[in-house]
C-alpha cells in the first residue's frame, strides 16, 4: 500500500514535469519525483526490518536476528542519489535565474521563443 | 593488475583536480589520460581475456573489462584526443581540458561497469559534464539547451533509479545478470532510462537541438562518444536479458528509420549530422556482436565531420553549391562521410558489413534501405566544390577560414578510420573479416552508394516543399519518455 503511494509521488512528479507551464515548477515537480524514488528505496530497505544495520561492537555480531534488521545496501544507494539530485537541483536552479534576467515570466512557451527567434 | 586497473580509472579525476591547481599542465595532462585509455582499449583488443573485479564484496561496485568494450574505449580515447588537439594547449580556458578529462573517467566508468547504480552514478557525472560544456552563460539559448539537456537526462535517470530498485528487490543485488529475472516494469524502467541517454528514437529527440546549438568541439564529444556511454551498456544489459534482445533490435530499426528521413530534409549542416547520429546509434545497439565497431567507425566519423564544421563559412545546406571550401577540410570532411556512407576500405564499411552477416533476411533489407538513405544525407556535404590551389591567395585575404594551421585531431582520426580496419584481425576473428571483403559485399556497398546519390538527386527538388513536424519542443521531449515508457511496458509484456 505505502509502495504504491510513494511510486504515485513519483508519477505525480512526472506528471508535474509534463503538464506545468512554469519552469520554475517544472524543476520543483523534478524534485518530486526525486522525493518518490528515495521513498521507495528507503522503503525496501525497511522490508526486513526497521533497526539500524550496526553490529554490537563487543560480540562482533548483531544482538537481534538479522531479520529485524533494515537492508543497509538500497540506504547506501540512494545516499548517493540524494547528493546526485541535490547537486542537479542547484546546477537548474542557477541556470533559471541567469534565464529569468531575460525572461522573467519562466513560462516554457516564452523561453522557447526567444531562444529560437 | 586490479590496482592498475583502478588507478587507470581514478586518474582521469586525479589529473582533473590537479589541473584545476596548475592550469597550464591542464592540456598535458588530459592527453596523458586519453593515452592511458588508449593503451587499456589496445591491450583488451590483443588480449581479450575477460577481468571480472568485485570491489567491497557481492553487493558492492562491479568492474567487467573484455575484448568486447575494448572498441568503445579506443573511441573514447581517441575523439577525446582529437578534441584536445584541435582546442590547442595554449587556450585561455582552463576549465575544458578539466571537464574533458572528468568527461573521459566517467565514460569510461560507464563502460567498465557491471552493476547498475555504478552505472547511474557514472552516467549522473557525464550528464553534469556534458552539461557544463554545452552552457555558455552568456547565451541565453545555449543555457535553456544545456538546462533542457540536464532535465531531461535527470528525469530518465530517475526512472532508471526505479527499476533499479525493483530489480534489487527481486534478484537481491544490482548485477546485470538480475535484469533478466526481474518485472516487466523494471526492465521497461531500466530501458528508459538508457534510450533516452543513448539518444534512441522518440525518447532522443532532445539530441538533434543539443548536438547541434553546442560548441563544435563538444558536439564532437557529444556524438562521438557521450551516447556510447548509454548504449554500451543497453546493449550489455540487452545481452544479459534475452527478453530484451528483439526488442532493442526493433527500436534500433525503427530509430535509424525514422532518424534518416529528418536528416534527408534538414537544411542544417550541423542538425543533419546530429539526426545521423540518432540514425546510426540505431544500428548500433541493433546487434551486440558489431555493436563495438560500429560504434568506433561512427563515432570517429562524426567527431571529425563535428570539428569541421567549425572551418565551413556557412551551416546552410543551400549555400554549399556556391561555397568553395579548402582542401584540408574538403577532403577529410568527403573521407569521414564515406566512411558512415559505408564505403569499402573504411572502417565505417566494415562495421555495415559485419553488421549485415550477423541479421535475419528482413532486418538486412531494412539495414540496407537505411543505408541507402544515408548515403543521400551524406551526398549533400559533397557539394560544395574544392577550392583550387591558386584561389588560396585571395580566400585568405577574404577572410575565409584557409591558411588555418594544420588539423593534428582531424589528421588523428583520419588515420584511426582507416587502420580501424585491422582491428577485428586482432582479436583472431580473421574469417568474418575475409568475408566482408568478398566481391558481392564490394559491389552491394557501391550500389548503395550509387542508390544514396539517385536518392538525393531525386529528393533535391522536393526538399524545399515538404515540412516535418516540429518534434523537439520541450513537452514533446517529456512526452516522448512518457510515450516510449508505456509502450516498451505494452511490448515487454506482450
Amino acid at each position: 500500500m505505502i509502495e504504491a503511494l510513494v511510486l504515485v509521488t513519483a508519477l505525480a512528479g512526472f506528471l508535474g514535469l509534463l503538464l506545468r507551464r512554469n519552469l520554475f515548477l517544472k524543476v520543483m515537480a523534478l524534485d518530486v519525483m526525486s522525493t518518490g524514488v528515495i521513498g521507495f528505496f528507503v522503503l525496501l530497505a525497511a522490508r526486513s526490518g526497521l533497526r539500524t544495520p550496526i553490529l554490537d561492537s563487543s560480540t562482533g555480531t548483531a544482538s537481534e536476528p538479522a531479520a529485524g534488521y533494515a537492508d543497509p545496501v538500497p540506504q547506501a544507494v540512494i545516499l548517493t542519489a540524494i547528493v546526485i539530485g541535490f547537486s542537479v537541483q542547484a546546477l537548474l536552479l542557477v541556470v533559471i535565474t541567469h534565464l529569468a534576467q531575460r525572461e522573467p515570466s519562466l513560462q516554457i512557451e516564452a523561453l522557447e521563443e526567444t531562444a529560437e527567434g | 593488475m586490479n590496482g592498475l586497473i583502478i588507478s587507470w580509472l581514478l586518474l582521469p579525476f586525479l589529473l582533473a583536480f590537479s589541473s584545476a591547481l596548475w592550469p597550464k599542465l591542464g592540456w598535458w595532462m588530459a592527453l596523458l589520460c586519453c593515452g592511458a585509455t588508449l593503451a587499456v582499449g589496445l591491450a583488451l583488443s590483443f588480449d581479450p581475456q575477460p577481468i571480472l573485479i568485485q570491489l567491497v564484496g557481492p553487493t558492492g561496485v562491479t568492474l567487467l573489462l573484455d575484448g568486447w568494450i575494448a572498441p568503445f574505449l579506443l573511441l573514447n580515447a581517441l575523439v577525446c584526443a582529437a578534441v584536445l588537439l584541435e582546442w590547442g594547449h595554449s587556450h585561455d580556458d582552463p576549465s575544458f581540458c578539466l571537464l574533458v578529462m572528468v568527461l573521459l573517467g566517467s565514460i569510461n566508468s560507464a563502460l567498465v561497469c557491471h552493476d547498475l547504480i555504478s552505472l547511474y552514478v557514472a552516467l549522473e557525472v557525464v550528464s553534469l559534464c556534458a552539461f557544463l560544456l554545452i552552457a555558455d552563460r552568456h547565451k541565453f539559448r545555449s543555457l535553456w539547451i544545456a538546462l533542457r539537456y540536464l532535465l531531461v537526462g535527470s528525469t530518465a535517470l530517475l526512472f532508471f533509479l526505479i527499476g533499479c530498485a525493483q530489480v534489487q528487490a527481486s534478484h537481491g543485488s544490482f548485477a546485470f545478470e538480475g535484469v533478466s529475472g526481474a518485472t516487466t516494469g523494471a526492465q521497461a524502467l531500466l530501458l528508459i532510462g538508457l534510450l533516452t541517454k543513448s539518444g534512441l528514437f522518440v525518447s532522443g529527440l532532445w539530441l538533434p537541438r543539443t548536438h547541434a546549438e553546442a560548441p563544435a568541439e563538444v558536439s564532437a564529444l557529444l556524438s562521438g562518444v557521450v551516447i556510447t556511454a548509454g548504449a554500451a551498456p543497453l546493449v550489455r544489459i540487452g545481452q544479459a536479458t534475452p527478453a530484451l534482445g528483439s526488442v532493442l533490435l526493433w527500436l534500433g530499426l525503427a530509430s535509424a528509420g525514422f532518424a534518416v528521413v529528418f536528416a534527408l530534409l534538414e537544411t542544417d549542416v550541423k542538425r543533419l549530422l546530429a539526426w545521423s547520429t540518432v540514425s546510426q546509434i540505431g544500428l548500433v545497439v541493433i546487434s551486440p556482436v558489431t555493436a563495438g565497431l560500429f560504434a568506433l567507425g561512427h563515432g570517429l566519423a562524426k567527431a571529425c565531420l563535428f570539428l569541421l564544421t567549425r572551418r565551413c563559412p556557412s551551416r546552410r545546406l543551400e549555400s554549399w553549391s556556391e561555397m568553395p571550401l579548402p582542401r584540408s577540410v574538403a577532403l577529410p570532411m568527403r573521407l569521414a562521410s564515406l566512411s558512415i556512407a559505408g564505403c569499402p576500405l573504411l572502417v565505417g564499411y566494415l562495421a555495415k558489413e559485419q553488421l549485415q552477416q550477423q541479421l535475419a533476411p528482413l532486418p538486412v533489407l531494412l539495414v540496407t534501405l537505411f543505408s541507402v538513405g544515408t548515403a543521400a544525407v551524406y551526398t549533400r556535404l559533397w557539394a560544395s566544390p574544392i577550392e583550387r590551389l591558386g584561389d588560396q591567395g585571395s580566400a585568405a585575404d577574404a577572410g575565409s577560414p584557409a591558411g588555418t594551421p594544420f588539423q593534428w585531431g582531424v589528421a588523428l582520426l583520419m588515420v584511426a578510420l582507416v587502420l580501424g580496419n585491422g582491428l577485428p584481425l586482432v582479436g583472431n576473428d580473421s574469417t568474418l573479416w575475409l568475408i566482408s571483403f568478398k566481391g558481392s559485399s564490394l559491389l552491394k556497398s557501391l550500389g548503395v552508394l550509387l542508390a544514396g546519390w539517385a536518392l538525393h538527386s531525386l529528393i533535391q527538388p522536393w526538399r524545399p516543399r515538404i515540412k516535418l513536424p516540429d518534434l523537439e519542443g520541450f513537452d514533446d521531449l517529456i512526452g516522448g519518455m512518457g510515450i516510449m515508457g508505456t509502450a516498451l511496458v505494452v511490448i515487454l509484456s506482450w
